[in-house]
This record gives structure tokens, sequence and C-alpha cells, in this order.
């Protein structure tokens, strides 16, 4: 019998133990898989939405966030120039705002507005229903919770009051027409969103800044990427600041995310430690019932080894069973969390806290493998430095 | 291993076991000189605390002694590592406990099975050999029984078999009827008897008279030393 299924039949011997240990290291287990998705999930989300996006440069006035620093003046010949860049396929200035739309309930429905001019063969958005906006017209491209809540569809007809800059403004209210049904990447799942032309905009903000925009989105050309693009747009444009898509995951990475970083890491090591504990405890336990067996066995000619590897085989089953429970655990945890996670304000439906990747799993395995070798040490010891002599004495005299 | 020309298992020369504690030394044994020979059947009696079970544990290779020389067919004991003396223990030497020892999630037959396992004997040797132990302490039918199923009898004779698992030339028994009754005792004696004159030696530690009286040699300790030896009928 080696010593694997002598530490299988000394666990089920305590099935109760036994089973509360695997419990234990399953749920610590799911846990710490969790966190390691946590620790990397919202980076790469937001990796993924900002590539889907379909542009992977950023251009802003100043290295403020778009729509939280100054407008970019001239940005429709900005955006042009750009664009005629050998190194970029495609570049649209992008202006937000906010809007009301009338109707509906007495204060309307306020919305995010977005205003869009450019060479871009897309828009930042996806058409679901209907068509896209016509350049010249009055027309709107609205989410869908935007047509729910206002009941409206391609070809409704809806007037709209625009916000455009951080002062009390009373503008008239401008009547546009709803073109289409779209998605917009960075919606929350209570987001609502309209977006229509930057002169549009521009009309319905009162007619001033036409020419300003948020942000430049650039597109690449597929053979030069967009490191070349970066330098390209920022020699051309060197008052204006230049973002790469994973330079911008970087600085998520550095600012907000590492909070997430942080907690995951704190919680990784507290939720190791508690099944450290757990385990130690356990097999402590175990081998402090049966030290007349142990020792009786000693004394039989079992190695000291052979004891050793006895008690860390069952260290093993205990954390190999409860980490293959772990990851469907962690699976149904991440998918609850992410839920409840996803209803802080302003976070984009399709951005996830949680994102499996193989390297979390990797790092679990190795941290549970870790755990079930640290946990074992100091039951080990108990055994490998036994007094035999002493021992049989003792449980005999007891 | 070597075997001396003598044909002795053991040869003692003035072993001794002295224990630190905090109140000063407690010698356990003193200056113990003994020999043991193949097929010898020895009683090892004394009052408690005499040392009966440390000359025993040393005598079996568990613990080395402080003092003196201690020859295992004629290797040093005391030079040799944990591994070596495991090794030996494995091979040579047969242990009966007072309580037993067997273990309870095992049936009779794989706390038979066990030793050999560990001295890597083939699955099929094992399990003849087993098979033939089981019968042998007439315990057969009782093979698939876990220790909790059987009678102390029962699970003596068991850890009897385990002990001869791996052929031993010697065992050592240490009170080994002390857990039973009476009757129960006498066929453990018996079957210990039986074990001497099949050929392998024997050294039991006991308080009970009529297992000594059994034994060719009876060892009388007193305050860790052998205080007489005698021959019995």
């Amino acid at each position: 019998m080696n010593a694997m299924s002598f530490a299988w039949r000394s666990l089920v011997r305590q099935p109760a133990r036994a089973s509360l240990g695997v419990l234990g290291v399953a749920a610590v287990g799911a846990l710490l898989f969790d966190m390691l998705l946590l620790s990397q999930g919202l980076v790469i989300s937001m990796r993924s939405l900002l590539e889907r996006t379909g542009f992977d440069l950023r251009v802003t006035a100043t290295d403020a966030l778009p729509g939280q620093g100054p407008l970019i003046a001239n940005a429709v010949e900005r955006a042009q120039a750009i664009s005629r860049l050998p190194s970029v396929r495609s570049a649209i200035a992008l202006r937000f705002a906010d809007a009301v739309l009338l109707g509906g309930g007495p204060r309307g429905l306020s919305t995010t507005f977005q205003g869009v001019a450019g060479t871009a063969p897309v828009y930042p958005w996806t058409i679901l229903r209907g068509r896209d906006i016509a350049p010249g017209l009055p027309e709107i491209v609205i989410n869908e919770n935007t047509a729910t809540r206002m009941r409206l569809a391609p070809g409704s007809r809806v007037m709209l009051r625009a916000s455009c800059t951080d002062e009390e403004q009373a503008l008239p209210p401008e009547p546009f027409t709803v073109s289409g049904i779209a998605q917009f990447p960075f919606d929350s799942p209570v987001g609502t969103t309209i977006a229509t032309s930057l002169p549009m905009l521009a009309k319905a903000c009162g007619g001033n800044e036409s020419n300003e925009a948020d942000v430049i989105m650039v597109a690449s050309q597929e053979g030069a990427g967009a490191a070349a693009a970066v330098a390209d747009v920022a020699k051309l444009l060197p008052d204006l600041h230049v973002l790469s898509n994973a330079e911008a995951v970087n600085r998520f990475e550095r600012g907000g995310f590492t909070y997430f970083r942080q907690i995951s890491t704190v919680l990784t090591a507290v939720t190791l430690s508690f099944a450290v504990l757990l385990i130690t405890v356990l097999l402590t336990v175990s081998v402090n019932q049966r030290l007349g067996e142990l020792a009786a066995l000693r004394a039989l000619g079992f190695s000291r080894w052979r004891a050793a590897a006895d008690v860390f085989c069952e260290s093993a089953l205990i954390v190999g069973a409860g980490g293959l429970l772990s990851l469907p655990a962690g699976a149904l945890l991440a998918v609850a969390l992410d839920h409840i996670l996803k209803r802080i304000p302003g976070i984009p439906a399709d951005v996830h806290f949680f994102v499996f990747q193989s390297s979390a799993l990797r790092i679990h395995l190795l941290l549970l493998s870790a755990t079930a070798i640290v946990a074992a040490l100091y039951p080990i010891r108990i055994v490998a430095t036994l007094p035999i002599a002493a021992t049989l004495r003792d449980e005999v005299v007891g | 291993m070597a075997v001396p020309s003598n044909g002795q298992i053991i040869e003692a020369h003035s072993i001794s076991r002295i224990f630190p504690m905090p109140a000063g030394p407690v010698t356990a044994v003193a200056d113990v000189t003994l020999q043991i020979a193949a097929r010898d059947h020895i009683a090892i009696r004394g009052p408690s605390g005499c040392g009966k079970s440390t000359l025993l544990h040393m005598l079996g290779c568990v613990e080395p002694p402080t003092a003196g020389t201690l020859l295992f067919r004629g290797d040093d004991v005391t030079k040799l590592s944990d591994r070596q003396r495991s090794l030996l223990r494995l091979r040579q030497i047969g242990f009966v406990f007072q309580r037993f020892f067997l273990l309870p999630m095992l049936t009779a037959a794989e706390n038979i099975e066990l030793p050999q396992s560990e001295a890597n004997v083939p699955k099929a040797e094992r399990r003849q050999r087993t098979q033939e132990l089981l019968e042998y302490v007439g315990l057969a039918a009782r093979a698939a029984h876990r220790p909790s199923e059987l009678s102390g009898g029962e699970m003596q004779r068991v850890a009897i078999a385990r002990a001869l698992a791996n052929k031993p030339g010697l065992l050592l028994a240490d009170e080994p009827t002390g857990e039973l009754d009476r009757a129960t005792g006498e066929q453990i004696a018996s079957l210990l008897d039986r074990v001497n004159a099949d050929g392998t030696a024997l050294v039991i530690v006991t308080h009970d008279p009529a297992l000594a009286e059994r034994s060719t040699r009876v060892l009388s300790m007193r305050d860790g030393r052998i205080e007489s030896e005698s021959a019995s009928a």
C-alpha cells in the first residue's frame, strides 16, 4: 500500500473531519480563485472593450480622460489631418454633452449625448435596428434603454434639450428623428445614450463651439500598428496628447484599478492563511490522535520518510479535492459577485470584474500546492521526530 | 548484513540507557550484557519501571543504547543511521504490542500485508504470505474483517501475524497478554510458543508468571539491571 492509498484510507477513516477539510479548502479556494480573476479581470475586460470599439488611439487636449478635460479646438480639421497620415486608417472627432429628451414624463429623460464627425467608415457604436445617422440631417441613434424608456423606435420624432457646458443653460429644444437603435460599448446597464453628428450636436448646443471635440479617436493602419500611429500623430499635432489602447489600459491599471488589485492581494493572502491554518489544525489533530499507531508503524520498520509522506499525501488529498471543488464554486461565486459589483454607477455593461484567464488557473493550482506543502510541515515534523519508544510507553501507560 | 559465526542474533555488552531529565539523568537500563541466539525463548520479568520495555526497545533497535555495544547479527546498531535501523526492523525484527496497534481503517489481511508492502514484497507473494499467516494464526475466515470487528484475542493474533509478515529472525513482544483475559492469553501464549518452535527467536516482556514459565530463559530485572537469569522447565 503506497503512501497515497494509505493517506486515502486514513482520511476516510474520519469522514466528517475529512469532509470538513475538503469543504473548507473548497470555500477558501473558490475565494482565492475569484481574487485571482479579480486582480486582472477589469484590466483585461477594459482592454477587450477598447479593442472592440475599432479605434486604437485616443487624442485629447490634455492627459485628462475624454470628457473631463478641455476641448480640442479645430477638431474636425485635425481629425481629417490625422486621417491622412500613412499609419492611420481613419479618425473621428467625438464630443460629449448631456441632453434631456422631452416627453415621456414631466422632467423628460436625461441622457449622455455624443456628437461625431470625421472619416470613419464606422462610428463608435453598433446599429441594432434601423439605420445610422445621415450627415447633415437632424437624426439621432439611441440605445436600447432610451428606446424602452421613451418608447421610441426608428422613425420616431423627439424634442431634445442639450446641456453642453458646466454652467446653467436654458437652450431651446431641437427636433430630432430617431434613425436607429444602437449599442454603445461604454454604456452602463441602466445608461441612456444618444448620438448624432457633431454639427447637429453643436446646433443643439446653441451653435457655439461647433468645431470642438473632447477626443479624436483614431484607427491605425493594420500594417503600421498603434505605436507608429502614436508617433505620427504626436509629430503632426505636438500640442495634443496621444494615447494608445495599451497606454490607456496601463493608466487604468496604475490608477483606479490598483484598488482592486490591492484588495485581491490582501484577500488572497488572508484566504491562503486560513487554508493553511485549517489544514494544519486538522492534520495535527489527526496525527496526535494516531501517535500510538504511528509509533508502532515506525517500530515495525516504517521509515521517517514514509511516515512523513503519508501525512503529506493526506494534505495533498484534502487540498486536491477541495481545490477541484473550488473551481466550479469559484466560477459561480464570480458570476454572482460580478453581478453585484456591476451595480456601481457608470460601469459599462460589457466590463467584467472577474474574467477567466488560464494564468489565474495556473497560479491557483500553484498556490494551493504550496498550501498543501506548508500546511503539512508542522504535522510532518511531529511524525518525523516522534520518539518511538517513549510514545509506545506513554500509550500503554495512558 | 554479516552473520557472525557464533550464530547469535543479538550480542549486548554492558548496554545502558540513560534519559536526560530536567531533574537529572535517569538510568532506565544499566550495564546489561545479553546474547540472544536463534530459537531462543526468553522472558523478561520485573516490577513496573525496572527497565524491561526500555531493554526490549534497545534489543529491537528502536532506540540505541547510550553506552555499551549492541550487535545485531554482528553489526553495531549504534553505528547505523535511523534509516538503516528502520530497514533492519522491517526485515529482521517483529514487534507485538500490548495494545495491538492495528490500523483500524485496514482489514486484518491489509494490516498483515502492510509491512510486506513497505518491504517491497511483490503483490502476488504478499497475498500468498498473508493468506498463509492468516491460516497460521487461525483467522483465515476473518481476513476481510476490520479490527473493530475482532475480539481482543483475534486482534493480537493479527498483530502477531503482522509481526511475522517479513519472516523476521527475532520477535519481540511487550506484554502480549496484558490486555487479554486468562483463557485468551493462554491461546496467545500457545501461538507464541508455536512461532518460537517454528524457528523464530522470541523475547517477551511480561508480568504474567505463567507466560514467563513457558520460556527457556527467564531474565529478572530490577532497577535497570538483570538481577538473575534462570532456565525454565
